[in-house]
């Protein structure tokens, strides 16, 4: 029972030795759970086994027809070698080719390197040349690439026809009949974006406006940081918020705030971030508070982490005012005497010690230390910060090298509110989405659906089929990033340059490329180069001549677009002094809350749903709730004994526009009277895969908040008919073991410590180790004649993971493995080789989180090897565990014997089953890597740590005739992890760099006592926890 | 005891029909092996090219056509365009020329049919054989003899195998060779 765990943690608690459980099932000891262990990996018989399909019975017809053929044809016949007819000069058949680019998925546009394979991109990394992501690049952008095969993209333009159905028709008939709508229009023109951040695009879209001057052009994003921005200028007078330097930070506190998950370039966040997470500097430790109601990837990560009420963040920061004040009678220039941090603490049942701690550490580390929070947050929370941060000299901190930039400022809801009443009165003639979609986006209340009815003709721009293409008259389809060209500029000091790297597969053309036909009119001929000329004019006539390069234009444009960034040198802004005027606004007295709280949160994988047929994202399962497919209602274990719900039951929230339903998902940590929900979902229109995922947030959201547009307050929450299910991953694979008995402690999984342990005594985990080891007999025999030249192994340093997921969607990419759907994620079959395991400990309603990357531990004496009847998995000399899919029966037994449980088996031809051969697309063909077998049913398979990585190494040692070195192989997961935390190498290379993290002092290896001597290290994480409570 | 017919069908017919049927199996079996193996494989192939004539007498060098096999996995059936490199000048009378300009200017690639194959789970790699010494006739014959490109050696496992491990009777010409890796993931991944 869960009371009794609470008690027997609290005894525990001295000692450092937390109980560890998985998920809440398992807490409760519920009959259900103890039936899900038994079952683990005995479930096969295909439930659909009887009923035949169209689908297999044209196969089954099919394969007859082809048996027959078979035996009347040459079996000698091996078919044909087709050579290109005209060799491309770039291409080297066998061999990779890259090139840099840029993402347009956020607002962030980081730098990307695309691998392509004879012609075709293949996966999508990060470009190390980029000032900002510096190589590495988040889940979407790695995904982004199924989205340019995605079979559900449209395939030409569209028309409406009278009927309301959508009629294929030919561009140049659309662009004659919309050209006409468009000289026509003595109203308003309406052209909706997202963020612009190309400088040609901006231009383009003058341009644009000067041959219709009714245009007025419209942005917004669904996340956004204008209040942090708006605070920012109130403060102290430029437009842009610094930017952090959070390597340089000694002490984080991040309200309300995932910055390390979602909020700003997170892929930099995390990287400067985890620089102060180096186990061989661990003087340089930083500590990160977490003060936040939600369950975020930055709480997960936090030394300590408080639980509080959005709302009530602007006290908090007023009563840190208080008693920084009291503590060290520095002047605040603001009535902060009515705000006592004790009593807030107090009232809000935050912990006392905690509390201490961290004002404690803003005082010892001021001008080190940085309060951060959340560009949800209001204004005045903001404009507070600013000020705590300036009186404890934080300001150091700020970047003041460079700054954001902004090719194109946001509207605001006012203006779309204004937009919408024109479209109503009839004031509007044309509206363009351009590449957009506010249907789906902008909240329900403001009525921009119905408005859109009132206008006459609509066009949308887009790549495949959403909600606001449904309700256009046109649709103009539109090329994928890869296909396009482009700049971008986020930040001072640089562009980045956006090329394609394909031709568009379909009869689709880029979205500036559109616009500039309209502009230019029909009497010139389209052509493929149209945009990519008019780029070139553009950077030659006036990007160019301001960075005074001394290249000849052409050989500098092929340079840059080579590098996919070109640096300049800008001087920023600078600012000045606090301004003390911004605090008028501040109230004085505590704001109290009332009610429930709905914290709407971008989702990790989704976003803001753009890629929402992105079947990758789908299935990456939600780092802390583990939950795929779908989006939910996180509620505290008290706030759901409140309103009597349990898991996958719904509730109904209504914000003041109407009830929405949602499921319940109980999430350890989450604040009590709070509910998160993630964005992204729900889409009504979307492909195939998108389809029923997850529930709409739009319904949530007000164009008039009135406490932030992402989180709601006083907010109406009730239980409601029925339930959903929601499917989790972090039920599978577990022990049948109660939790009270400590096992992922006691068994080696994770292990622990402080960094306060760790200065006292270097090697305090290996005596810990060394105290509770059981030792097994070794399973095999010793083969000293084996592992004598390289030997492969990977370290993880679980300081720097942060969970966050890359890697899994890296590996997803490398080794082409397939989506299972949410059927097969709930019946425990996923199919992804690397996951990230999550633990909870100490208590239900304040947890620690511990996680930890899972994939195959590489063992020398595997155990998994011994069973398999048939010899399909064997071991090489070069210490990796081999899975020969060829010839695996499928027998399963390696599987059960696995201590790790990272063996995947293909219980169908998932290509086939998921969305009725949605995978099996003649397009998907392209994104294969073609180094790595597809795999198909009836075989195991599981980590090969990149063996096509390794083999290219290999062979490019013999071609030149050297020694194999280990760290020229760079695995997926390696290559994505954006704090490096994983390092791969070979072990027997003892002066590497990558042999100090596997013989560290802190590493130890997962499940000791098995004695399968994994070729995985996993390095102890250091909690910055203050020595008085350890 | 008198002997009833299915003691006769026991004892004599069914011992002489399982025999039968399992010579005639094993014969076939070992008569088709070469066979199945591909050995003497030589379709005819769209165009006439001639190994013997190229490489052969005008002694062109293997890599002006299969440029990548040194650096790469694939060794590369050369593009129409280099052929063109020579025969836009060269014997554009002859009718298998004719037939090449007219694949090269429709931009059609030419259908070669396949002569040497590994199945799809086997990566094979050129550049790393070739690199270490191996000559190409080692594998594909004595190519700068042969009109018509045949199967002479098999591209089974075991064939790789048998050199894997004794390269030296394999490879007799290569003194200093190793031992080839024998474990899976060399070849399959």
């Amino acid at each position: 029972m869960p009371e009794e765990i609470d008690t027997k943690n609290k005894k525990t608690e001295n000692k450092r030795e937390p109980n560890y459980w998985k998920g809440f099932k398992e807490i409760y000891n519920d009959p259900e759970f103890s039936k899900k262990v038994n079952e683990d990996l005995t479930e096969s018989k295909p439930k659909d086994a009887n009923g035949m399909s169209r689908r297999k019975f044209l196969a089954f017809v099919g394969a007859s027809a082809a048996l027959a053929g078979a035996a009347c044809t040459d079996y000698r016949d091996k078919g044909e070698i087709i050579p290109y007819n005209k060799m491309p000069e770039e291409i080297s058949l066998g061999k990779p080719n890259f090139y840099a680019s840029t993402c347009t998925l956020c607002p962030n546009s980081c730098g990307i390197l695309i691998r392509t394979r004879e012609g075709r991109p293949i996966k999508v990394d990060g470009n190390p040349e980029h000032p900002v992501s510096k190589g590495k690049i988040c889940v979407k952008g790695q995904a982004s690439i199924l989205d340019l095969y995605d079979p559900d993209r449209l395939k030409g333009p569209l028309r409406k026809s009278k009927t309301g159905i959508f009629l294929k028709t030919p561009w140049l008939a659309a662009n004659k009949t919309f050209i006409t709508a468009l000289d026509n229009a003595d109203k308003q023109i309406a052209v909706i974006t997202h963020q612009i951040n190309s400088v040609t695009t901006k231009k383009l879209l003058g341009e644009f406006t000067k041959k219709y001057p009714n245009t007025k052009i419209y942005s917004y994003e669904l996340f956004d940081n204008t209040i942090r921005n708006n605070a920012w200028k109130k403060s102290y007078g430029t437009d842009f918020y610094p930017i952090i330097k959070w390597d340089k930070a000694k002490v984080i506190v991040a309200l309300q705030s995932d910055f390390l998950g979602t909020e700003g370039n997170r892929v930099e966040n995390a990287r400067l971030f985890a620089e102060g997470r180096d186990v061989d500097k661990v003087k340089n430790f930083n500590r990160l508070y977490s003060v936040e109601a939600d369950m975020s990837l930055t709480g997960s990560n936090a030394d300590y982490r408080l639980k509080l009420k959005p709302e009530l963040q602007y006290n908090f920061v007023m009563s840190l005012l208080n008693e920084i004040n009291r503590k060290t009678n520095i002047k605040i220039p603001i009535n902060v005497s009515k705000f006592s941090l004790k009593s807030f603490a107090k009232k809000y049942s935050l912990d006392a010690k905690k509390v201490e701690f961290l004002v404690n550490d803003l005082i010892e580390n001021s001008g080190k230390s940085i309060v951060y929070a959340g560009r949800s947050l209001p204004e005045k929370t903001h404009i507070a910060v600013n000020l705590l941060n300036e009186i404890l000299g934080n300001t150091k901190l700020y970047n003041r090298k460079t700054s954001n930039y902004s090719v194109a400022g946001l509207s605001t809801y006012g203006d779309f509110y204004k937009l919408i009443t024109d479209m109503k009165n009839g004031g509007v003639s044309v509206v363009i989405h351009f590449d957009s979609n506010p249907v789906y986006h902008l909240p329900d209340n403001m009525g921009y659906k119905k408005a859109l009815k009132k206008v006459e003709t609509v066009a949308t721009l887009t790549e495949s089929a959403n909600e606001s293409s449904e309700v256009s008259n046109f649709v103009f389809a539109t090329n994928n990033q890869l296909e396009s060209w482009g700049d971008a500029k986020t930040r001072t000091g640089f562009y980045s340059l956006q090329q394609p790297v394909i031709a568009p597969l379909y009869n689709t053309r880029q979205k500036e490329a559109v616009i500039l036909q309209w502009v230019k009119g029909l009497n010139s001929k389209f052509k493929e180069n149209l945009y990519h000329k008019y780029l070139m004019d553009n950077w030659r006539a006036t990007i160019y001549p301001t960075l005074n390069s001394e290249i000849e234009f052409k050989r500098f444009w092929y340079g840059i677009l080579n590098d996919g960034v070109v640096l300049k040198n800008e001087k920023i802004k600078s600012f000045g002094k606090f301004k003390n005027s911004s605090l008028s606004g501040l109230t004085t007295s505590p704001v109290k809350p009332n009610g429930f709280t709905v914290v709407i949160k971008e989702s990790y994988a989704l976003g803001d749903g753009r890629q929402a047929n992105n079947g990758w994202l789908q299935e990456l399962p939600n780092s802390l709730a583990q939950i795929t497919w779908d989006n939910y209602a996180a509620i505290s274990k008290k706030t759901a004994k409140k309103l009597q719900v349990q898991n996958n039951d719904n509730i109904k929230v209504d914000t003041g526009s109407g009830e929405k339903v949602y499921p319940v998902f109980i999430q350890p940590g989450a604040a009590d009277n709070t509910v998160t929900i993630d964005s992204g979902y729900g889409r009504t229109k979307v492909g195939r895969v998108g389809e029923g995922a997850g529930f709409r947030i739009s319904g949530l959201m007000s164009g008039k908040p009135t406490f932030s547009p992402w989180i709601y307050t006083n907010v109406k929450v009730a239980r409601a008919e029925g339930t959903y299910t929601v499917v989790t991953d972090q039920e599978h694979h577990v022990f049948e073991k109660k939790p009270t008995e400590n096992i992922f402690k006691k068994r080696g999984i994770l292990f622990e410590g402080t960094v306060a342990e760790y200065e006292k005594d270097h090697k305090f985990l290996k005596n810990e180790r060394e105290e509770e080891r059981i030792v097994t007999p070794a399973i095999y025999p010793r083969h000293p004649e084996l592992y004598k030249d390289v030997k492969w192994g990977m370290a993880i340093d679980l300081n720097k993971c942060l969970a966050c997921g890359d890697c899994v969607i890296a590996c997803n990419s490398e080794n082409n493995v397939p989506i299972v759907g949410k059927d097969q994620i709930g019946r425990g079959r996923r199919m992804q080789w690397i996951r990230i395991d999550r633990y909870y400990s100490v208590s239900y309603d304040e947890p620690i989180i511990s996680t930890q990357p899972m994939l195959c531990q590489q063992c020398d004496d595997a155990p998994c090897e011994n069973v398999c009847p048939v010899a399909a998995t064997t071991h090489s000399e070069d210490g990796l565990n081999q899975m020969i899919y060829n010839r695996c029966v499928g027998t399963r037994y390696c599987a059960n014997n696995c201590p790790y449980k990272v063996r995947r088996f293909n219980f169908y031809n998932y290509r086939d089953r998921f969305k009725d051969g949605f995978q099996e697309e003649q397009l998907f063909d392209l994104i294969y890597n073609p180094e790595v077998t597809v795999r198909s049913n009836g075989v195991m398979e599981k980590c090969t740590f990149c063996i096509q990585r390794i083999m290219e190494e290999k062979a490019e040692a013999i071609r030149e005739k050297r020694k194999i070195i280990g760290e020229n192989v760079k695995v997926a997961c390696q290559v994505a992890c954006p704090t490096s935390a994983i390092k791969f190498g070979d072990i027997n290379a003892k002066k590497s760099k990558f042999v100090k993290y596997r013989n560290h002092e802190l590493g130890y290896y997962v499940l000791e006592e098995v004695n399968t001597k994994p070729n995985v290290t996993y390095i102890a994480k250091l909690r910055n926890t203050h020595t008085e409570e350890s | 005891m008198k002997k009833s017919f299915l003691d006769y069908v026991l004892k004599v017919r069914l011992p002489i029909t399982i025999f039968v049927v399992i010579a005639a199996f094993a014969i076939t079996y070992y008569v088709s092996r070469a066979e199945r193996d591909g050995l003497g494989y030589s379709p005819d192939q769209p165009i006439n090219f001639s190994h013997k004539l190229h490489a052969g007498e005008m002694q062109i060098d293997c890599q002006y056509c299969h440029t990548e096999v040194e650096k790469s996995r694939e060794a590369m059936v050369p593009a129409v365009s280099t052929c063109m490199n020579c025969h836009t000048i060269a014997r554009t009378d002859k009718p298998e020329i004719k037939k090449l300009k007219k694949y090269y200017d429709e931009g059609i690639a030419i259908p070669w049919k396949r002569i040497h194959r590994v199945p799809d789970f086997v990566y094979f790699n050129h550049s790393v054989h070739v690199t270490s010494g191996i000559d190409c006739t080692s594998c594909h014959g004595d190519v700068r003899n042969m009109d018509k490109i045949t199967q002479v050696k098999s591209f089974t496992m075991s064939s790789c195998l048998t050199c894997h491990r004794n390269p030296k009777e394999e490879v007799p010409y290569l003194k200093e060779l190793k031992k080839g890796p024998e474990n899976c993931w060399t070849c399959h991944r």
